[in-house]
């Protein structure tokens, strides 16, 4: 009875900690195109993951324009389209502030621009924190849909031990794999990805090439913010969040990049899944408040072993 | 073709440049020489519009250069092989290529340009996949010049290709950009230190000192010239 319990515990939190790992890795990758690929220093990331939420909230309930898709459909369509919102918005913050504390304008100097951009996107975050507690209120929210409180039941595996994966978690789970791999085929394949990683490589030289460097990296700050926002707007189908939400998120964002390897994304992806999936079983063993702790052990731990991270690769000649 | 008059620049509070004036026709091999800190690699970032200039004038193909965003001049046909190689590392050997073509007239040529950056030098096809950064000076000199190569360039731009390389491999590389020059027809504007292997295969030759032209002519002008024997050639 005991050992049927126990397994029970341990397959659902495996599923768990896979199902929304990978939605964190979809998190991560936003990040990772920013700060991983661009090295953009964004403390704003987690504000955009709480746009992404917002968005996809107002898309989808209260009459908003997909309400006539219902409640199973909805939710998911909302998450997506957060994506070009939130995309938009970030260009616009690019355009205004980032591109002058990035890019060509800093190639070559001291910090390269961090410390510029440490404060801008630090003020960035303080903004859109107060500017959503104004507009959006401090009342938790989620876009509710049926499917967050049904299940597929799989099993009964040994005894009455039984998986339950959450319908909703599922299919967000799904659409971030999906986003994820069409992004990486977009980065790795693409002229337009392969110039983008070009202009972060060397900006100057990418100039030479012919490639508009500030567009290009207005495109990456733009489309970091857009994938993060699509895992936000994934997220609100089961969880609860208000426009402090994002505090919570930077961090497991930064540590799931930094994890995985600078300038990967496939790395990013794998980090956050590293980090979701510890987080989840650490619940197995520890009170709720302990596990972000779990994550930096692990964090930690990984990071003394293997200083370039999962999937860093170290391109400087020795 | 490309036209720099009365050029005058100036670089982080000092005049780089002053009152420079060089002209490169269609289908000339020209050299800019000078000793280090002449403000030779000064002269090919204005061109390239990542330095500004305080005053005079540059046009290629009768365009004015002034007015148009860096990015814009590898379009027009001007390829820039940067000092110190600048290959982008994180990028295998095939995508920096791949980046060289980036403007439509290298996309247009990619296949035949691909070929025959192959043929000059076989290795690049060998580390196709390699990244960039791993590459000895050499080859990654190589990328560099098969990048500037890749947009199919009217006027190919070469900042000191011999700089840090063995010199049996500098030899490698100048002969592959006298070939660039005469087999492919590429107009060439050349800085370099190594000044007698540099105007040897130049038709015009340009002395650039400490900002200024001091000198120009073809290369048997030069070669006569007692300043150019004594200082650069070592002759007496």
């Amino acid at each position: 009875m005991d050992l049927e319990v126990l397994i029970e515990n341990v397959l659902n939190a495996l599923a768990a900690g896979i199902t929304i790992g990978c939605i964190y890795g979809l998190m991560c990758i936003g990040l990772g195109l920013i700060f991983g690929i661009m090295r953009i220093v964004n403390f704003a990331q987690g504000e955009f993951l709480m746009l992404g939420m917002f968005s996809s909230l107002y898309l989808v309930t209260g009459g908003g324009i997909l309400a006539f898709l219902g409640p199973y459909i909805g939710p998911f369509v909302g998450a997506l389209l957060a994506g070009p919102i939130v995309f938009a918005g970030g260009a616009l913050v690019h355009k205004l502030l980032i591109a002058r504390v990035s890019g060509l304008r800093t190639t070559g100097s001291l910090d390269e621009g961090h410390f510029g951009q440490l404060v801008v996107t630090l003020g960035i975050s303080l903004i859109l924190q107060n500017g959503g507690l104004i507009l959006f209120g401090s009342t938790p929210q989620t876009v509710r849909t049926p499917l967050a409180s049904s299940a597929i039941e799989v099993g009964p595996i040994y005894g009455d031990a039984t998986v339950f994966l959450n319908k909703a978690r599922l299919i967000a789970c799904a659409i971030a794999i999906i986003v994820a791999v069409a992004l990486y085929l977009l980065l790795e394949y693409t002229r337009m990805g392969k110039a983008l990683r070009a202009a972060a490589d060397n900006p100057t030289a990418a100039t030479y090439m012919g490639i508009d460097t500030d567009k290009t990296y207005r495109f990456a700050f733009a489309l970091g913010s857009g994938i993060t926002a699509v895992a936000g707007g994934l997220m609100a189908v089961y969880l609860s969040f208000g426009p402090f939400v994002g505090l919570d998120y930077v961090i497991i964002m930064y540590s799931g990049v930094v994890l995985g390897g600078m300038g990967s994304i496939l790395g990013a992806f794998w980090g956050g899944l590293t980090v979701g999936f510890v987080q989840q079983c650490s619940a197995l063993v520890l009170p709720p408040q302990l596990q972000n702790a779990a994550i930096f052990v692990v964090f930690l731990m990984i990071v003394l072993l293997r200083p370039q991270g999962l999937f860093g690769r170290s391109a400087e000649r020795a | 073709m490309l036209e720099v008059t009365n050029l005058s620049v100036s670089y982080g509070g000092l005049r780089a440049l002053t009152d420079v004036t060089l002209s490169v026709k269609e289908g000339q091999f020209v050299t800019v020489v000078g000793p280090n800190g002449a403000g030779k690699s000064t002269l090919f970032k204005t061109i390239s519009g990542i330095v500004p200039a305080a005053s005079g004038e540059i046009t290629f193909m009768g365009q004015n250069l002034f007015g148009l965003p860096p990015a814009r001049r590898a379009h027009l046909g001007i390829a820039h092989v940067p000092e110190g190689r600048q290959v982008f590392k994180t990028l295998t050997v095939r995508e920096n290529l791949e980046m060289g073509a980036y403007p439509k007239a290298g996309q247009d040529a990619w296949h035949h340009t691909l070929d025959r950056i192959h043929t000059l030098f076989p290795i690049l096809a060998e580390r196709a996949l390699q990244l960039a950064g791993t590459l000895s000076g050499g080859e990654q000199q190589m990328v560099a010049i098969g990048r500037g190569l890749a947009c199919a360039p009217r006027l190919l731009m070469l900042d000191e290709p011999s700089m840090g390389l063995a010199p049996a491999v500098a030899d490698t590389i100048f002969e592959r950009v006298s070939q660039i020059h005469k087999e492919d027809g590429v107009t060439i504007l050349l800085v370099e230190q190594r000044v007698a292997e540099a105007l040897e295969l130049s038709d015009h030759g340009y002395v650039l000192e400490t900002g200024r032209m001091v000198l120009d002519g073809p290369y048997e002008t030069l070669l006569r010239d007692d300043r150019v024997r004594k200082s650069y050639l070592g002759l007496s």
